[in-house]
Protein backbone atom coordinates (compact mmCIF):
# COMPACT_ATOMS: atom_id res chain seq x y z
CA UNK A 1 0.00 0.00 0.00
CA UNK A 2 2.77 2.41 1.00
CA UNK A 3 4.61 1.58 -2.55
CA UNK A 4 1.22 2.28 -4.16
CA UNK A 5 1.17 5.84 -2.53
CA UNK A 6 4.85 6.32 -2.93
CA UNK A 7 4.50 6.05 -6.80
CA UNK A 8 1.81 8.17 -6.82
CA UNK A 9 3.23 10.81 -4.78
CA UNK A 10 5.80 10.53 -7.21
CA UNK A 11 4.04 11.19 -10.23
CA UNK A 12 2.56 14.15 -8.67
CA UNK A 13 5.75 15.41 -7.49
CA UNK A 14 7.88 14.87 -10.57
CA UNK A 15 6.31 17.09 -12.76
CA UNK A 16 5.90 20.09 -10.17
CA UNK A 17 9.64 19.71 -9.40
CA UNK A 18 10.14 19.53 -12.95
CA UNK A 19 8.79 22.80 -13.63
CA UNK A 20 10.74 24.50 -10.85
CA UNK A 21 13.68 22.76 -12.04
CA UNK A 22 13.04 24.82 -15.36
CA UNK A 23 12.51 27.59 -13.89
CA UNK A 24 15.58 27.35 -11.49
CA UNK A 25 17.33 26.82 -14.98
CA UNK A 26 16.18 30.22 -16.47
CA UNK A 27 16.84 32.05 -13.29
CA UNK A 28 20.03 31.24 -13.36
CA UNK A 29 21.06 31.29 -17.03
CA UNK A 30 19.65 34.74 -16.81
CA UNK A 31 21.87 35.32 -13.89
CA UNK A 32 24.79 33.73 -15.89
CA UNK A 33 24.09 36.48 -18.51
CA UNK A 34 24.26 39.66 -16.42
CA UNK A 35 20.34 39.55 -16.90
CA UNK A 36 17.30 39.61 -14.13
CA UNK A 37 15.26 36.66 -15.48
CA UNK A 38 11.92 35.39 -15.20
CA UNK A 39 10.43 34.28 -11.97
CA UNK A 40 11.25 30.84 -10.83
CA UNK A 41 7.69 29.61 -11.71
CA UNK A 42 7.50 30.90 -15.15
CA UNK A 43 7.37 27.76 -16.64
CA UNK A 44 4.24 26.92 -14.92
CA UNK A 45 2.89 30.03 -16.07
CA UNK A 46 4.09 29.06 -19.80
CA UNK A 47 2.43 25.60 -19.84
CA UNK A 48 -1.04 27.32 -18.08
CA UNK A 49 -1.02 29.66 -21.06
CA UNK A 50 -0.67 27.32 -23.07
CA UNK A 51 -3.59 25.81 -22.18
CA UNK A 52 -5.73 28.69 -22.53
CA UNK A 53 -4.91 28.94 -26.41
CA UNK A 54 -5.90 27.76 -29.34
CA UNK A 55 -4.40 24.35 -30.60
CA UNK A 56 -3.37 24.55 -34.21
CA UNK A 57 -2.98 21.33 -36.18
CA UNK A 58 -1.80 20.41 -39.50
CA UNK A 59 -2.90 16.97 -39.20
CA UNK A 60 -5.26 16.28 -36.42
CA UNK A 61 -3.49 13.24 -35.67
CA UNK A 62 0.07 14.53 -34.80
CA UNK A 63 -1.76 15.48 -30.98
CA UNK A 64 -2.63 11.63 -30.85
CA UNK A 65 0.88 10.79 -30.89
CA UNK A 66 1.87 13.34 -28.49
CA UNK A 67 -1.26 12.40 -26.09
CA UNK A 68 0.95 8.95 -25.95
CA UNK A 69 4.32 10.50 -25.80
CA UNK A 70 3.18 12.17 -22.24
CA UNK A 71 1.26 8.93 -21.07
CA UNK A 72 4.52 6.54 -21.99
CA UNK A 73 6.42 9.04 -20.44
CA UNK A 74 4.23 9.07 -16.78
CA UNK A 75 4.25 5.15 -17.54
CA UNK A 76 8.59 5.67 -17.69
CA UNK A 77 8.23 7.91 -14.25
CA UNK A 78 5.94 5.11 -12.50
CA UNK A 79 7.99 2.02 -13.27
CA UNK A 80 11.10 4.09 -11.92
CA UNK A 81 9.52 4.86 -9.17
CA UNK A 82 7.93 1.36 -8.82
CA UNK A 83 11.79 0.08 -8.39
CA UNK A 84 11.26 -1.86 -11.68
CA UNK A 85 13.36 -3.42 -14.45
CA UNK A 86 16.03 -1.01 -15.54
CA UNK A 87 16.13 -2.03 -19.15
CA UNK A 88 11.87 -1.84 -19.09
CA UNK A 89 12.09 1.79 -17.94
CA UNK A 90 15.03 2.34 -20.63
CA UNK A 91 13.00 1.12 -23.24
CA UNK A 92 9.75 2.66 -22.24
CA UNK A 93 11.68 6.00 -22.13
CA UNK A 94 12.46 5.24 -25.93
CA UNK A 95 9.13 4.61 -26.93
CA UNK A 96 7.85 7.62 -25.66
CA UNK A 97 10.75 9.36 -27.85
CA UNK A 98 9.64 7.16 -30.80
CA UNK A 99 6.33 8.57 -30.74
CA UNK A 100 7.50 12.08 -30.42
CA UNK A 101 9.36 11.44 -33.65
CA UNK A 102 5.98 10.29 -34.82
CA UNK A 103 4.31 13.24 -34.19
CA UNK A 104 7.12 15.60 -35.40
CA UNK A 105 6.83 13.49 -38.81
CA UNK A 106 2.94 13.29 -38.82
CA UNK A 107 3.24 17.51 -38.67
CA UNK A 108 5.41 17.17 -42.21
CA UNK A 109 6.61 20.39 -42.07
CA UNK A 110 10.27 20.86 -43.21
CA UNK A 111 11.14 22.07 -39.87
CA UNK A 112 9.63 19.60 -38.04
CA UNK A 113 10.84 16.83 -40.27
CA UNK A 114 14.94 17.84 -39.40
CA UNK A 115 13.95 18.35 -36.14
CA UNK A 116 12.89 14.85 -36.22
CA UNK A 117 15.54 13.27 -37.55
CA UNK A 118 17.38 14.45 -35.58
CA UNK A 119 15.85 13.52 -32.12
CA UNK A 120 15.89 10.40 -33.89
CA UNK A 121 20.03 10.41 -33.98
CA UNK A 122 20.14 12.31 -30.59
CA UNK A 123 18.21 8.85 -29.88
CA UNK A 124 20.50 6.65 -31.16
CA UNK A 125 23.63 8.73 -29.70
CA UNK A 126 22.25 8.31 -25.78
CA UNK A 127 21.18 4.84 -25.97
CA UNK A 128 24.70 3.49 -26.10
CA UNK A 129 25.81 5.26 -22.98
CA UNK A 130 22.27 4.49 -21.17
CA UNK A 131 22.07 0.42 -21.86
CA UNK A 132 26.09 0.40 -20.89
CA UNK A 133 24.91 2.05 -17.74
CA UNK A 134 22.57 -0.89 -17.10
CA UNK A 135 24.70 -3.57 -17.68
CA UNK A 136 27.34 -1.88 -15.18
CA UNK A 137 24.68 -1.46 -12.58
CA UNK A 138 24.14 -5.39 -13.33
CA UNK A 139 27.36 -6.22 -12.98
CA UNK A 140 28.01 -4.57 -9.62
CA UNK A 141 24.64 -5.16 -7.46
CA UNK A 142 23.55 -8.58 -9.63
CA UNK A 143 20.02 -7.33 -10.60
CA UNK A 144 18.66 -5.37 -13.55
CA UNK A 145 16.09 -4.22 -10.48
CA UNK A 146 16.03 -0.25 -9.44
CA UNK A 147 14.07 -1.18 -6.33
CA UNK A 148 17.83 -2.98 -5.46
CA UNK A 149 19.74 -1.25 -7.46
CA UNK A 150 18.67 2.20 -5.18
CA UNK A 151 19.08 -0.40 -2.08
CA UNK A 152 22.68 -1.58 -2.52
CA UNK A 153 24.61 -0.58 0.25
CA UNK A 154 28.24 1.03 -1.27
CA UNK A 155 28.14 3.32 -3.72
CA UNK A 156 27.53 2.57 -7.45
CA UNK A 157 29.87 6.12 -8.67
CA UNK A 158 32.89 4.49 -6.96
CA UNK A 159 33.44 1.29 -9.47
CA UNK A 160 30.84 2.55 -12.59
CA UNK A 161 33.21 6.16 -12.70
CA UNK A 162 33.57 5.77 -16.29
CA UNK A 163 30.44 4.89 -16.83
CA UNK A 164 28.89 7.97 -14.89
CA UNK A 165 31.21 10.52 -16.78
CA UNK A 166 29.32 8.75 -20.00
CA UNK A 167 25.46 9.37 -18.99
CA UNK A 168 27.09 13.22 -17.48
CA UNK A 169 28.02 13.63 -21.46
CA UNK A 170 24.76 12.61 -22.57
CA UNK A 171 22.69 13.67 -20.07
CA UNK A 172 22.53 16.99 -22.12
CA UNK A 173 21.25 15.35 -24.81
CA UNK A 174 18.23 14.13 -21.94
CA UNK A 175 18.02 17.93 -20.89
CA UNK A 176 17.99 19.41 -24.27
CA UNK A 177 20.85 21.53 -23.45
CA UNK A 178 23.59 22.65 -25.59
CA UNK A 179 25.82 22.14 -27.49
CA UNK A 180 23.45 19.03 -28.01
CA UNK A 181 19.74 20.77 -28.03
CA UNK A 182 19.44 19.65 -31.98
CA UNK A 183 16.43 18.83 -32.56
CA UNK A 184 14.40 21.44 -30.24
CA UNK A 185 15.42 23.97 -27.45
CA UNK A 186 13.86 25.95 -24.73
CA UNK A 187 15.97 28.98 -24.75
CA UNK A 188 15.63 31.78 -27.77
CA UNK A 189 18.20 29.90 -30.07
CA UNK A 190 16.27 29.93 -33.27
CA UNK A 191 17.56 27.05 -35.53
CA UNK A 192 15.12 25.53 -37.39
CA UNK A 193 12.33 27.65 -36.38
CA UNK A 194 11.97 25.08 -33.35
CA UNK A 195 12.50 21.83 -34.99
CA UNK A 196 10.57 18.88 -33.89
CA UNK A 197 8.04 21.03 -31.83
CA UNK A 198 7.69 23.61 -34.64
CA UNK A 199 3.64 22.63 -35.79
CA UNK A 200 2.47 22.12 -32.30
CA UNK A 201 0.50 24.67 -30.71
CA UNK A 202 -1.34 25.44 -27.30
CA UNK A 203 -2.77 22.19 -25.46
CA UNK A 204 -0.48 19.73 -27.66
CA UNK A 205 2.51 22.00 -26.94
CA UNK A 206 1.44 21.99 -23.09
CA UNK A 207 1.62 18.44 -23.41
CA UNK A 208 5.19 18.16 -24.42
CA UNK A 209 6.11 20.66 -21.96
CA UNK A 210 5.09 18.70 -19.02
CA UNK A 211 6.27 15.19 -20.22
CA UNK A 212 9.40 17.37 -20.56
CA UNK A 213 9.37 18.14 -16.99
CA UNK A 214 8.91 14.49 -16.37
CA UNK A 215 12.12 13.43 -18.81
CA UNK A 216 14.48 16.13 -16.89
CA UNK A 217 13.26 14.09 -13.53
CA UNK A 218 14.07 10.69 -14.94
CA UNK A 219 17.52 11.79 -16.69
CA UNK A 220 18.35 12.80 -13.10
CA UNK A 221 16.56 10.11 -11.43
CA UNK A 222 19.33 7.84 -13.21
CA UNK A 223 22.02 10.06 -11.90
CA UNK A 224 20.66 9.84 -7.90
CA UNK A 225 21.32 5.92 -9.01
CA UNK A 226 24.84 5.97 -8.80
CA UNK A 227 24.95 7.56 -5.17
CA UNK A 228 21.76 6.13 -4.01
CA UNK A 229 23.57 4.69 -1.11
CA UNK A 230 23.08 7.52 0.62
CA UNK A 231 19.81 9.54 -0.53
CA UNK A 232 20.98 13.10 0.64
CA UNK A 233 23.79 12.25 -1.37
CA UNK A 234 22.24 11.27 -4.59
CA UNK A 235 19.93 14.33 -4.48
CA UNK A 236 22.82 16.39 -3.83
CA UNK A 237 24.78 15.03 -6.80
CA UNK A 238 21.25 15.15 -8.95
CA UNK A 239 21.41 19.03 -8.55
CA UNK A 240 24.94 19.33 -9.02
CA UNK A 241 24.90 17.66 -11.91
CA UNK A 242 21.68 20.09 -13.49
CA UNK A 243 23.77 22.71 -11.95
CA UNK A 244 26.49 21.50 -14.56
CA UNK A 245 24.31 21.56 -16.91
CA UNK A 246 23.36 25.09 -16.84
CA UNK A 247 26.65 26.35 -17.17
CA UNK A 248 27.69 23.98 -19.57
CA UNK A 249 24.43 25.14 -21.72
CA UNK A 250 25.52 28.82 -20.80
CA UNK A 251 29.63 27.71 -21.75
CA UNK A 252 28.79 25.91 -25.56
CA UNK A 253 27.52 26.89 -28.79
CA UNK A 254 25.43 24.35 -30.53
CA UNK A 255 27.28 21.29 -32.25
CA UNK A 256 26.36 19.35 -35.50
CA UNK A 257 24.92 16.48 -35.76
CA UNK A 258 27.81 14.18 -36.79
CA UNK A 259 29.83 15.56 -33.87
CA UNK A 260 26.77 14.63 -30.95
CA UNK A 261 26.78 11.39 -32.37
CA UNK A 262 30.39 10.53 -33.06
CA UNK A 263 31.14 12.35 -29.51
CA UNK A 264 28.52 10.45 -27.89
CA UNK A 265 29.36 7.39 -28.90
CA UNK A 266 32.91 7.48 -28.33
CA UNK A 267 33.06 8.47 -24.95
CA UNK A 268 30.23 5.56 -24.22
CA UNK A 269 32.61 3.23 -25.57
CA UNK A 270 35.74 4.70 -24.16
CA UNK A 271 34.84 5.01 -20.56
CA UNK A 272 31.24 2.96 -20.79
CA UNK A 273 33.73 0.05 -22.44
CA UNK A 274 36.54 0.32 -20.47
CA UNK A 275 34.98 0.78 -17.21
CA UNK A 276 32.61 -2.84 -17.95
CA UNK A 277 35.90 -4.56 -18.94
CA UNK A 278 37.96 -3.81 -15.56
CA UNK A 279 34.73 -4.88 -13.79
CA UNK A 280 34.46 -7.72 -15.33
CA UNK A 281 38.08 -8.60 -14.64
CA UNK A 282 37.76 -7.64 -10.50
CA UNK A 283 33.91 -9.04 -10.48
CA UNK A 284 34.06 -12.99 -11.08
CA UNK B 1 -2.21 33.61 -17.14
CA UNK B 2 -1.90 35.34 -20.30
CA UNK B 3 -0.86 37.89 -19.06
CA UNK B 4 2.64 36.52 -17.52
CA UNK B 5 3.97 33.99 -20.42
CA UNK B 6 3.63 36.88 -23.05
CA UNK B 7 5.63 34.93 -26.66
CA UNK B 8 6.55 37.39 -29.38
CA UNK B 9 7.60 36.92 -32.78
CA UNK B 10 9.10 39.76 -34.14
CA UNK B 11 8.66 40.58 -38.21
CA UNK B 12 11.18 42.94 -39.99
CA UNK B 13 9.12 44.44 -43.12
CA UNK B 14 11.11 46.82 -45.15
CA UNK B 15 12.40 48.45 -41.81
CA UNK B 16 15.56 50.25 -41.88
CA UNK B 17 16.83 47.96 -39.19
CA UNK B 18 16.85 50.98 -36.17
CA UNK B 19 13.47 49.28 -34.47
CA UNK B 20 14.61 45.76 -35.36
CA UNK B 21 17.78 46.54 -32.86
CA UNK B 22 15.41 48.66 -30.37
CA UNK B 23 13.53 45.19 -30.31
CA UNK B 24 17.12 42.97 -29.81
CA UNK B 25 17.37 46.00 -27.58
CA UNK B 26 14.82 44.37 -25.37
CA UNK B 27 15.86 41.04 -24.98
CA UNK B 28 19.77 42.37 -23.49
CA UNK B 29 20.37 42.60 -19.85
CA UNK B 30 19.53 46.32 -19.72
CA UNK B 31 15.79 45.77 -20.31
CA UNK B 32 15.63 42.17 -20.27
CA UNK B 33 12.51 41.67 -21.14
CA UNK B 34 12.34 37.81 -20.08
CA UNK B 35 11.74 38.93 -16.52
CA UNK B 36 7.70 39.41 -17.58
CA UNK B 37 8.73 36.08 -19.32
CA UNK B 38 8.33 37.38 -22.57
CA UNK B 39 10.11 35.67 -25.00
CA UNK B 40 11.45 35.82 -28.09
CA UNK B 41 9.44 32.85 -29.96
CA UNK B 42 10.81 32.87 -33.31
CA UNK B 43 7.77 30.67 -34.63
CA UNK B 44 4.13 32.21 -35.63
CA UNK B 45 2.52 28.76 -33.85
CA UNK B 46 4.41 29.60 -30.95
CA UNK B 47 3.39 33.23 -29.98
CA UNK B 48 0.57 35.48 -28.89
CA UNK B 49 2.00 38.79 -29.79
CA UNK B 50 3.52 39.64 -33.34
CA UNK B 51 6.01 42.84 -33.69
CA UNK B 52 6.02 44.31 -36.44
CA UNK B 53 8.33 46.86 -37.76
CA UNK B 54 8.32 48.64 -41.07
CA UNK B 55 5.94 49.29 -43.56
CA UNK B 56 4.29 46.86 -45.33
CA UNK B 57 5.26 46.67 -49.43
CA UNK B 58 4.09 45.09 -52.15
CA UNK B 59 6.98 41.71 -51.45
CA UNK B 60 6.11 41.34 -47.89
CA UNK B 61 2.25 41.85 -48.07
CA UNK B 62 1.60 38.36 -48.57
CA UNK B 63 4.28 36.50 -46.00
CA UNK B 64 3.10 39.34 -43.12
CA UNK B 65 -0.84 38.07 -43.65
CA UNK B 66 0.24 34.48 -43.63
CA UNK B 67 2.82 34.40 -40.29
CA UNK B 68 -0.39 36.35 -38.85
CA UNK B 69 -2.74 33.97 -39.92
CA UNK B 70 -0.14 31.20 -38.57
CA UNK B 71 -0.79 32.46 -35.02
CA UNK B 72 -3.25 30.99 -32.28
CA UNK B 73 -6.16 33.00 -31.01
CA UNK B 74 -5.69 34.85 -29.22
CA UNK B 75 -3.19 37.30 -30.63
CA UNK B 76 -1.98 40.50 -30.86
CA UNK B 77 -0.54 42.81 -33.18
CA UNK B 78 1.42 45.53 -32.27
CA UNK B 79 3.31 47.73 -34.92
CA UNK B 80 6.39 49.31 -33.88
CA UNK B 81 7.41 52.57 -34.89
CA UNK B 82 6.25 54.83 -37.25
CA UNK B 83 6.92 53.00 -40.51
CA UNK B 84 5.14 50.17 -38.76
CA UNK B 85 2.06 52.60 -37.79
CA UNK B 86 2.09 54.92 -40.72
CA UNK B 87 4.34 53.83 -43.41
CA UNK B 88 6.22 57.24 -41.99
CA UNK B 89 8.89 58.77 -44.69
CA UNK B 90 8.45 55.83 -46.70
CA UNK B 91 4.85 56.35 -47.12
CA UNK B 92 5.01 58.12 -50.92
CA UNK B 93 7.09 55.16 -52.38
CA UNK B 94 5.62 53.55 -54.98
CA UNK B 95 6.28 50.01 -53.76
CA UNK B 96 4.60 51.02 -50.08
CA UNK B 97 1.37 49.97 -49.14
CA UNK B 98 1.17 51.72 -45.80
CA UNK B 99 1.36 51.06 -41.95
CA UNK B 100 0.69 47.46 -41.66
CA UNK B 101 -2.94 48.15 -40.76
CA UNK B 102 -3.17 48.09 -44.20
CA UNK B 103 -3.47 44.33 -44.07
CA UNK B 104 -4.08 43.20 -40.32
CA UNK B 105 -6.21 44.66 -37.86
CA UNK B 106 -3.14 46.33 -35.57
CA UNK B 107 -3.94 46.42 -31.57
CA UNK B 108 -1.08 48.74 -29.73
CA UNK B 109 0.46 51.37 -32.22
CA UNK B 110 4.20 52.41 -30.55
CA UNK B 111 5.39 55.34 -32.12
CA UNK B 112 8.79 56.97 -32.87
CA UNK B 113 11.95 56.91 -35.44
CA UNK B 114 13.07 54.65 -33.89
CA UNK B 115 10.78 53.35 -31.39
CA UNK B 116 12.85 53.24 -27.83
CA UNK B 117 12.96 50.01 -25.73
CA UNK B 118 11.01 51.91 -23.42
CA UNK B 119 8.04 52.46 -25.49
CA UNK B 120 8.45 49.13 -27.26
CA UNK B 121 8.18 47.24 -24.19
CA UNK B 122 5.27 49.58 -23.28
CA UNK B 123 3.78 48.80 -25.83
CA UNK B 124 3.58 44.70 -25.54
CA UNK B 125 2.42 45.11 -21.81
CA UNK B 126 -0.94 47.28 -23.62
CA UNK B 127 -1.14 44.21 -25.66
CA UNK B 128 -1.28 41.97 -22.90
CA UNK B 129 -4.31 43.79 -21.42
CA UNK B 130 -6.22 43.25 -25.27
CA UNK B 131 -5.06 39.53 -25.64
CA UNK B 132 -7.10 39.22 -22.28
CA UNK B 133 -9.62 41.00 -23.47
CA UNK B 134 -10.00 38.95 -26.97
CA UNK B 135 -9.47 36.07 -24.73
CA UNK B 136 -13.03 36.98 -23.06
CA UNK B 137 -14.45 37.91 -26.54
CA UNK B 138 -13.17 34.42 -27.42
CA UNK B 139 -14.77 32.68 -24.68
CA UNK B 140 -18.29 34.44 -24.99
CA UNK B 141 -18.14 33.11 -28.40
CA UNK B 142 -18.03 29.61 -27.84
CA UNK B 143 -20.20 30.16 -25.41
CA UNK B 144 -22.41 32.00 -28.02
CA UNK B 145 -22.83 29.02 -29.93
CA UNK B 146 -25.08 27.37 -28.02
CA UNK B 147 -27.04 30.62 -27.84
CA UNK B 148 -27.08 30.65 -31.96
CA UNK B 149 -30.93 31.42 -33.19
CA UNK B 150 -32.24 31.37 -36.96
CA UNK B 151 -34.70 33.69 -37.12
CA UNK B 152 -36.95 35.49 -39.70
CA UNK B 153 -34.93 38.90 -40.93
CA UNK B 154 -36.59 42.27 -41.53
CA UNK B 155 -35.81 45.11 -43.56
CA UNK B 156 -34.21 46.69 -40.68
CA UNK B 157 -31.76 43.80 -40.92
CA UNK B 158 -30.71 45.07 -45.08
CA UNK B 159 -27.47 46.89 -43.81
CA UNK B 160 -25.91 44.17 -41.36
CA UNK B 161 -26.56 41.33 -43.51
CA UNK B 162 -25.08 43.39 -47.03
CA UNK B 163 -22.01 43.36 -44.36
CA UNK B 164 -21.63 39.90 -43.84
CA UNK B 165 -22.80 39.16 -47.24
CA UNK B 166 -19.72 40.78 -48.66
CA UNK B 167 -17.04 39.59 -46.42
CA UNK B 168 -18.23 36.28 -46.92
CA UNK B 169 -17.82 36.19 -50.25
CA UNK B 170 -14.16 37.24 -50.07
CA UNK B 171 -13.04 33.67 -50.13
CA UNK B 172 -15.07 32.71 -52.71
CA UNK B 173 -13.77 35.48 -55.15
CA UNK B 174 -9.82 34.53 -53.95
CA UNK B 175 -10.90 30.66 -55.19
CA UNK B 176 -12.19 31.96 -58.10
CA UNK B 177 -9.84 34.99 -58.30
CA UNK B 178 -12.85 37.17 -59.85
CA UNK B 179 -13.85 39.81 -57.29
CA UNK B 180 -16.91 40.80 -59.75
CA UNK B 181 -19.26 38.10 -58.24
CA UNK B 182 -22.62 39.29 -57.58
CA UNK B 183 -23.10 38.74 -54.27
CA UNK B 184 -19.46 41.55 -53.85
CA UNK B 185 -21.33 44.38 -55.90
CA UNK B 186 -24.89 44.15 -55.06
CA UNK B 187 -25.96 47.41 -53.50
CA UNK B 188 -28.19 48.48 -50.24
CA UNK B 189 -30.76 49.34 -52.37
CA UNK B 190 -31.06 45.96 -54.63
CA UNK B 191 -30.93 43.88 -51.01
CA UNK B 192 -33.69 45.97 -50.05
CA UNK B 193 -35.46 45.30 -53.21
CA UNK B 194 -34.96 41.35 -52.42
CA UNK B 195 -36.92 41.72 -49.18
CA UNK B 196 -39.98 41.71 -51.69
CA UNK B 197 -39.61 38.93 -53.59
CA UNK B 198 -37.59 36.60 -50.60
CA UNK B 199 -37.93 35.67 -46.99
CA UNK B 200 -34.87 36.13 -45.39
CA UNK B 201 -33.80 34.08 -42.57
CA UNK B 202 -30.64 35.47 -40.30
CA UNK B 203 -28.60 33.81 -37.69
CA UNK B 204 -28.09 36.04 -34.80
CA UNK B 205 -24.98 34.85 -32.17
CA UNK B 206 -24.31 37.63 -29.15
CA UNK B 207 -26.86 40.52 -30.24
CA UNK B 208 -24.84 40.04 -34.12
CA UNK B 209 -25.78 38.73 -37.34
CA UNK B 210 -23.05 36.16 -38.10
CA UNK B 211 -25.07 34.93 -41.46
CA UNK B 212 -28.29 34.78 -43.77
CA UNK B 213 -30.02 32.66 -46.49
CA UNK B 214 -32.73 33.95 -48.78
CA UNK B 215 -36.04 31.79 -49.90
CA UNK B 216 -38.36 32.10 -52.24
CA UNK B 217 -41.13 29.87 -53.34
CA UNK B 218 -41.85 28.99 -56.98
CA UNK B 219 -44.82 26.21 -57.43
CA UNK B 220 -44.38 23.48 -55.22
CA UNK B 221 -40.18 24.21 -55.13
CA UNK B 222 -38.91 25.86 -53.01
CA UNK B 223 -35.53 27.99 -54.04
CA UNK B 224 -33.13 28.51 -51.13
CA UNK B 225 -30.08 31.43 -52.42
CA UNK B 226 -26.70 32.93 -50.45
CA UNK B 227 -26.39 30.92 -47.66
CA UNK B 228 -23.69 33.69 -46.38
CA UNK B 229 -21.78 33.03 -42.82
CA UNK B 230 -19.19 35.36 -41.46
CA UNK B 231 -15.18 34.10 -42.05
CA UNK B 232 -15.12 34.88 -38.43
CA UNK B 233 -17.83 32.00 -37.64
CA UNK B 234 -17.45 29.62 -40.25
CA UNK B 235 -17.14 25.58 -39.85
CA UNK B 236 -19.06 26.19 -36.17
CA UNK B 237 -22.27 24.36 -38.18
CA UNK B 238 -24.26 27.65 -39.06
CA UNK B 239 -24.43 26.89 -42.45
CA UNK B 240 -25.94 23.26 -41.92
CA UNK B 241 -28.32 25.18 -39.14
CA UNK B 242 -29.48 27.96 -41.44
CA UNK B 243 -30.14 25.11 -44.20
CA UNK B 244 -32.39 23.02 -41.50
CA UNK B 245 -34.22 26.24 -40.21
CA UNK B 246 -35.90 26.93 -44.04
CA UNK B 247 -36.25 22.97 -44.65
CA UNK B 248 -38.62 23.22 -41.67
CA UNK B 249 -40.30 26.26 -41.93
CA UNK B 250 -41.26 25.24 -45.66
CA UNK B 251 -41.93 21.80 -44.98
CA UNK B 252 -44.67 22.15 -47.55
CA UNK B 253 -42.36 22.48 -50.53
CA UNK B 254 -41.94 19.45 -52.45
CA UNK B 255 -37.92 20.07 -53.39
CA UNK B 256 -35.90 22.37 -52.30
CA UNK B 257 -32.97 23.95 -54.81
CA UNK B 258 -29.77 25.63 -54.68
CA UNK B 259 -26.51 26.33 -56.04
CA UNK B 260 -22.91 26.78 -55.71
CA UNK B 261 -20.04 27.02 -57.66
CA UNK B 262 -18.08 24.38 -58.68
CA UNK B 263 -14.58 24.49 -56.92
CA UNK B 264 -16.60 25.54 -53.55
CA UNK B 265 -15.41 22.15 -51.93
CA UNK B 266 -16.29 23.08 -48.16
CA UNK B 267 -20.36 24.07 -49.77
CA UNK B 268 -20.67 20.95 -51.56
CA UNK B 269 -19.37 18.60 -49.01
CA UNK B 270 -22.32 20.23 -46.65
CA UNK B 271 -24.78 19.85 -49.39
CA UNK B 272 -24.13 16.42 -50.17
CA UNK B 273 -23.51 15.75 -46.02
CA UNK B 274 -27.58 16.80 -45.93
CA UNK B 275 -28.86 14.91 -48.13
CA UNK B 276 -28.10 16.92 -51.21
CA UNK B 277 -27.69 15.68 -54.77
CA UNK B 278 -26.67 17.61 -57.96
CA UNK B 279 -28.58 17.65 -60.96
CA UNK B 280 -27.62 20.13 -63.21
CA UNK B 281 -24.29 22.13 -64.38
CA UNK B 282 -23.98 25.07 -66.29
CA UNK B 283 -21.01 27.73 -67.03
CA UNK B 284 -21.12 30.68 -66.27
CA UNK B 285 -17.49 32.00 -67.09
CA UNK B 286 -14.64 31.20 -68.01
CA UNK B 287 -13.23 29.35 -64.84
CA UNK B 288 -16.58 28.88 -63.08
CA UNK B 289 -19.22 26.31 -63.22
CA UNK B 290 -22.39 26.66 -61.40
CA UNK B 291 -23.61 23.12 -60.17
CA UNK B 292 -27.57 22.95 -59.46
CA UNK B 293 -28.37 20.80 -56.38
CA UNK B 294 -31.70 19.43 -55.28
CA UNK B 295 -33.38 17.87 -52.67
CA UNK B 296 -36.74 15.78 -52.54
CA UNK B 297 -38.92 16.49 -49.34
CA UNK B 298 -39.65 13.12 -47.67
CA UNK B 299 -42.87 13.90 -46.20
CA UNK B 300 -44.26 15.77 -49.97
Amino acid sequence: MSKVLFIISFLIIAPLLGALLSGIDRKITARLQGRVGPSIFQAFYDVLKLLEKETLVVRRSQNFYIVFFLILVIFTTGLFAAGANILLVIFALTLSSVFFVLAGYKASSPYSFIGSQRELIQVVSYEPAVILMAIGMYMVTRSFNIGDIANYSRPLALPLAGLLVAFIYILAIKLRKSPFDLSTSHHAHQELVKGITTEFSGKALAMIEVAHWYENIIALSFVYLFFAYNPLIGVLAAVIAYLFMIVVDNSFARVKWQKAFTSSWLVAFIFGVVNIIVLSYFIK
Amino acid sequence: MLKKSPWVIHYDASSCNGCDIEVLACLMPTFDVERLGIVNAGNPKHADIFLVTGSVNEANKKIIQNIYNQMPDPKVVVAVGICACTGGIFAECYNVAGGIDKILPVDVYVAGCAARPEAIIEGVAKGLAVLEEKKKKLDSMAKGLEELTVVRAELADAPEILEVQKLAYQSEAEIYNDYSLSPLRQTLEELQADFQKQIFFKAVMNNTIVGSVRVHMDGTSCYIGRITVSPVYQNMGIGKKLLKEVESSFDAALRYELFTSHKSKRNIFLLEHLGYSWFKREKVSETRERIYFEKKNKKG
